[in-house]
């Protein structure tokens, strides 16, 4: 039997960026310069962490619509500590917030039954109500150089220590989901939830860890995101959701659980990223971003279910017609 | 009952489950040994699957201890039950689609990974099942996706292990090869549960055998106490005298002066081909076949739901060939689907707008008529003795007989002259089979021409007019009214004929 | 009456649930402040979420087929600029370019509509696109007028925004009988039409209704047409209301909806739910937030009671027909844990 056409979805994603680069270059030439190619990729990591974090709880089948609040509550508390001197806490308490609030969305998910997409809907709300608590409403200002600075540490002048670190995260989670027996959970639990129950996987706590996760990257996130942008407003982080459940869906993750790869998240955060600079260069005005995404977006993912379903009906009709006996039988009629 | 010894592998006592209303199992006392091979038979709605999903810490019972060796333990999860080393093998595969063979099969074992290979590859060897472990899961045939199942519980090293009818999509050569390895584990003292719907089964691979019906245990034992009739007797509840139904109505057909009312001519789609046969009007035109044979593909195909690549249907003369399911049911054919749980029941709305579901596009131009649509459910609960509660009763609290019937009313609301039934009494227990059979018998009587698709040669045998045989794909054997035996059926479904088996 | 008993039966306990939650937060906003009360007040509120009961009435029949749409709120900015640009910059006369701005939601709609029946595309993604492509094209239309994007276009004539800021009898909001007018149409439409039927049994399993001679295809696209068509319509209402035209004016309304839609009792499964749910969950998050702004609670403040309203009530739901915790409840309670009691 014909072995089927198996490229792992995130190969599809980095052929499309390869691609997309290697067109842009063809049109302006110095869109493929190594300092250009650095920046666009460097200028990525927030959405490369935050799409990391909720591939796990896609992964799972579930979704996270809080990151975003999360993302900006926690660029909040980074750049309040960060201002005021904790130096220390800067760094620790966004991280024990972020994860505490997806303890919070892992416990109303699996506890009390709530459905993931209004759990974290509630949260969502909740935490960006919660900001504006903390903050008064007012801008969070004035922090201190070398905070900022840290977002532009490079390493050998190429990337930057931050897209290093995130690079770093993603091929040790790589490792792990691959690896390891629990890396395998989120799959399995993705993929179907009864038949991992059968096999003595536990569900719930695994989707709970994919919470915790969730939860954990986008305050990571959010520091780096204070470091970036060097000050944060209430609304930090509005929108963030969207655009990285669309990174981790460019980069082959399917909503429905059970497909994708971290390298596929960060992929599709590449994308995202490099979009507005890749419009800039072919002379687009920032004006068409949202445009360009939304139909690259509806592009690859209806060309990606046509392919799939195309195949999906080719094999079976190939399965049926196995099962048909060729050569004339002899039949005994009455 | 037995008593326990130190050689009881697995031992319930008193077991009760109920789902809402619904008293699934009443006290369910039972004991397995080591190297047994405890053949559980019942009718669906028994309760074995939910006995098995309890053993294993799917669902918790209400009330009623499991000892495993003689220790009491709590079936909380089935991680529980896996550490124990019992492992079920389900009904219906539970695989994980995206993920290859290999993967499935090694997924929640502790062991070395390459070691684990070898021994499924060795393991494969020996039974003779050819599949590609590379290949992903969603994209085997339902029999496929049974034998890596299979293949999961026997790396298991289980010391209880539960297969739940394990054979039902199997071939004969993989069904011979998996009742070896059972041989094997028999004598190394590995307990077994095997459910299974043919009886023949338990006379070969069984040593002890125990009769579930309506949530209790009828009847158990060895074997060898046992014979075919005492088994049949067990299955069915005492009232219901099996042959009544059938001889009631027996209407002789005068063929000469009857036209066809559905006419196929050398139809070839996904799934068959050439096929060539006429349905007279009040006649039952059984379809014999196997599992996968392609009599679904074939009926659903003519519905509308797939394309045709040859050949013509046509219904009073007039051409329905390629036409969508809208055309045909207008023209007045009908179908009741096979798999009653995915394809025809919506099980959280109320039995009224189950009926009328299919009538819908004809009852009124933009208004639902809601009291027209009381009245027709009403006319076929009568007609039918379906037992509701009433027409707003949600359909999925009915029972799986009277919910079949219910799904045969949607279809004779529509009013055709011919009606295909595919596996209309599986899933159902002998009561309700009974009801059904007199149902059918009533629709022939009313002029409709039925074709009745059905894996139960014995269903076949006593309601079919006249009978066909399907067998890869293709119609290879006609019968006429004194042909129709179950063996004969048998034979020709499985492609056996003048003794001799053909075969692909 | 055989139908008043089973009507009674149908009219779900989560519908009264919400009831009893609305009179409760009139009641207790009324004593924080008894201004609340007046009918002047309290009926004008309607007029800061209309925008929102209205789209999330219509969202509802999508969410009944188990899909979902989050591109509406695009939708409304996207009808709002084009209303804008059409009679602003490119003269038309208003009535035109109403009528094009609601064949604009009716293609926004049938185009993700489409993709999720025709092409087997997830809703979600679908309509995350849509959102995204939408807005933008909102964004790019907003250069072609003289005016700055973020100002709006201005200087509606009267005729359009004046009945929309009217008042019958000085008390009633004129957007109150809109509103109520549109509720009734789409409650007739699910709950009383054919129509409204098939959309039940493509959400309750879209197989047995094909196999029930459904056109499901049709169906499901139709829903997102009618979710399209119920973004314009707000879209129209808030421009006409706020005598502007933005093309972001829908930007934060689509959690709020969904909100309403998922607090209205609609699961996201699909097969259950209701227009009037919906309604009712609309009004007790617009009361919710328009009691605790007269409260005087700093607006951005006024997503927390949202959220914890949000989580709590579903987590009530799922509790009250969860097994588990009705055999801790028995337990509390001394009776044997059991069911055979019954």
């Amino acid at each position: 039997m014909r072995k089927r056409l198996n490229i792992p979805r995130a190969t599809t994603a980095i052929i499309f960026l390869i691609l997309m680069y290697g067109g842009v270059g063809l049109f302006n030439p110095s869109f493929l310069e190594i300092n250009n190619i650095l920046l666009s990729l460097n200028s990525g990591v927030v959405y490369t962490v935050v799409a990391i974090g909720i591939a796990f709880v896609i992964i799972t089948g579930e979704i996270d619509v809080s990151v975003g609040a999360i993302l900006g509550l926690t660029s909040t508390i980074s750049g309040i500590m960060v201002r005021d001197g904790h130096t220390a806490l800067a760094f620790i308490a966004p991280l024990i917030v972020g994860t505490l609030i997806g303890v919070v969305n892992g416990f109303g998910v699996n506890y009390l039954q709530i459905p993931s997409i209004i759990m974290t809907l509630g949260t969502n709300g909740i935490v960006r109500g919660l900001i504006y608590v903390y903050t008064e409403g007012k801008w969070v200002e004035n922090l201190p150089f070398a905070f900022k600075q840290l977002c532009q540490i490079k390493f050998l002048d190429t990337f930057t220590f931050f897209y290093l670190f995130a690079l770093f995260l993603m091929l040790l989670i790589c490792i792990l989901m691959a690896k390891t027996r629990r890396g395998q959970y989120f799959r399995a639990v993705g993929d179907n939830p009864d038949g991992a129950n059968l096999l003595g996987i536990p569900v719930k706590g695994t989707k709970m860890v994919a919470f915790i996760l969730s939860g954990l990257f986008s305050s990571i996130g959010g520091i780096m995101y204070a470091s970036r942008v060097g000050f944060i407003t209430p609304i930090a982080g509005m929108g963030y959701e969207m655009k990285v459940i669309a990174a981790c869906v460019l980069g082959g993750i399917s909503l429905s659980g059970g497909v994708g790869s971290m390298v596929g998240a960060t992929v599709g955060a590449a994308i995202m990223a490099s979009l507005s600079r890749v419009l800039v260069f072919l002379g687009f005005p920032s004006d068409y971003d949202n445009t360009i995404t939304g139909i690259l977006l509806i592009l690859i993912v209806v060309s990606d279910s046509l392919i799939h379903r195309n195949s999906a009906e080719r094999m079976r009709k190939q399965r049926l017609a196995a099962k048909v006996i060729h050569p004339e039988p002899s039949t005994e009629r009455v | 009952m037995k008593e326990r010894s130190e050689n009881t592998l697995l031992s319930v006592r008193s077991i009760t489950k109920a789902f809402g209303l619904n008293k699934v199992l009443k006290g369910i006392d039972l004991d397995l040994d080591k190297g047994d091979v405890l053949a559980l038979i019942g009718g669906n709605g028994a309760g074995k699957s939910t006995l098995m999903k309890i053993i294993m810490g799917i669902y918790h019972q209400d009330e009623g201890d499991i000892y495993i060796s003689g220790d009491l333990i709590n079936m909380s999860k089935p991680s529980v039950a896996l550490s124990h080393a019992i492992y079920l093998v389900p009904q219906e595969p539970m695989l994980f689609p995206n993920m290859s063979v290999k993967e499935n099969v090694m997924m929640g074992f502790k062991e070395n990974p390459q070691k684990l290979e070898k021994r499924l590859v060795a393991l494969m060897k020996q039974l003779n099942w050819q599949i590609d472990i590379s290949r992903k899961a969603d994209s085997l045939s339902i029999a496929e996706q049974q034998l890596v199942e299979i293949l999961r519980g026997l790396l298991r090293n289980a010391r209880i292990l539960i297969l739940d009818e394990p054979t039902s999509s199997l071939t004969f050569n993989e069904v011979k090869s998996l009742f070896s390895i059972i041989e094997e584990f028999k004598k190394k003292g590995i307990g077994i549960i095997y459910i299974t719907h043919r009886l023949n089964e338990v006379f070969t691979i069984a040593n002890r055998v125990a009769i579930m019906r309506d949530g209790i245990i009828t009847l158990e034992g060895p074997v060898q106490q046992f014979d075919y009739d005492m088994l049949v007797k067990g299955l069915l509840p005492d009232e219901v005298t099996q042959k009544s139904f059938i001889k009631e109505h027996e209407k002789h057909i005068e063929y000469d002066t009857l036209q066809p009312v559905l006419q196929v001519k050398d139809l070839c789609g996904n799934g068959f081909h050439d096929v060539s046969f006429e349905i007279y009007p009040g006649e039952i035109l059984g379809l014999a076949g196997v599992v996968g044979a392609g009599r679904t593909e074939l009926a659903t195909t003519i519905f509308g739901r797939d394309t045709i690549s040859h050949g013509t249907v046509s219904l009073h003369g007039k051409d329905i060939t390629g036409c969508s399911t809208r055309k045909v049911m207008d023209q007045g054919l009908n179908y009741v689907p096979e798999d009653r749980f995915m394809h025809g029941i919506f099980s959280i709305l109320d039995v009224g707008s189950n009926t009328t579901s299919s009538k819908l596009r004809n009852m009124s131009k933009v208004f639902l008529k809601k009291r027209k649509e009381r009245d027709i459910a009403l006319h076929y609960i009568d007609l039918f003795s379906t037992k509701v509660t009433g027409t707003d009763q949600r359909m999925g609290s009915l029972s799986g007989g009277n919910q079949q019937k219910v799904v045969i009313a949607r279809a004779l609301a529509t009013e055709p002259t011919v009606l295909i039934l595919d596996e209309p009494t599986r899933g159902i227990d002998a009561g309700a089979r009974g009801d059904v059979y007199a149902i059918i018998q009533q629709l022939k009587s009313l002029g409709l021409a039925i074709l009745l698709i059905s894996s139960d040669f014995e269903e076949v045998s006593e309601l079919s007019d006249r009978a066909l045989s399907m067998h890869l794909g293709r119609i290879n054997r006609e019968f006429a009214k004194g042909e129709i035996t179950q063996d004969n059926l048998m034979a020709a479904a499985f492609g056996v004929t003048n003794g001799r088996a053909m075969n692909a | 009456m055989l139908n008043l008993r089973s009507a009674s039966k149908k009219l779900l306990r989560w519908e009264l649930f919400l009831v009893v939650l609305l009179i409760l937060e009139i009641y207790i906003f009324g004593v924080i402040n008894p201004r609340f009360l007046m009918p002047r007040v309290l009926l004008g509120s309607v007029n800061n979420f209309m925008t929102i009961s209205i789209v999330a009435t219509f969202v509802t029949f999508v969410l009944v087929t188990g899909g979902i749409d989050i591109q509406s709120g695009a939708i409304v900015g996207l009808t709002s600029i084009t209303i804008g640009i059409l009679w602003n910059d490119f003269g038309f006369s208003l009535s035109i370019a109403i009528v094009i701005s609601l064949l604009i939601g009716i293609a926004c709609g049938a185009l993700s509509g489409f993709f999720v029946a025709y092409a087997d595309v997830q809703p979600m993604v679908v309509t995350l696109g849509g959102s995204f492509l939408y807005s933008g094209i909102a964004l790019l239309l907003t250069n072609f007028s003289s005016t700055e994007a973020y100002k709006g276009i201005s200087g509606f004539p009267t005729s359009y925004t004046s009945f929309v800021r009217n008042r019958f009898f000085g008390i009633i909001p004129s957007q109150l009988i809109i509103l109520i007018v549109i509720v009734i149409f789409a409650y007739v439409l699910l709950h009383k039409t054919k129509y409204g039927r098939y959309v039940f049994l493509c959400g309750v399993n879209r197989q047995a209704a094909s196999f029930c001679g459904v056109r499901t295809k049709l169906i499901v696209m139709s829903t997102y047409v009618l979710s399209g068509l119920g973004a314009a319509v707000a879209g129209i209402f808030l421009t006409a209301y706020l005598g502007t035209a933005k093309s972001d004016l829908g930007k934060e309304i689509t959690l709020p909806v969904i909100t309403a839609v998922v607090l209205g009792g609609t699961s996201n499964l699909g097969g259950t739910g209701g227009v009037i749910g919906t309604a009712l969950a609309a009004l007790v998050i617009g009361i919710l937030r328009f009691g605790l702004s007269l409260a005087n609670v700093n607006t951005q403040y006024l997503d927390i009671p949202v959220g914890i309203l949000l989580v709590l009530s579903v987590a009530l739901r799922f509790s009250a027909t969860n097994p588990h915790i009705q055999k801790i409840f028995a337990k509390l309670r001394g009776k044997r844990a059991t069911s055979l009691n019954n």
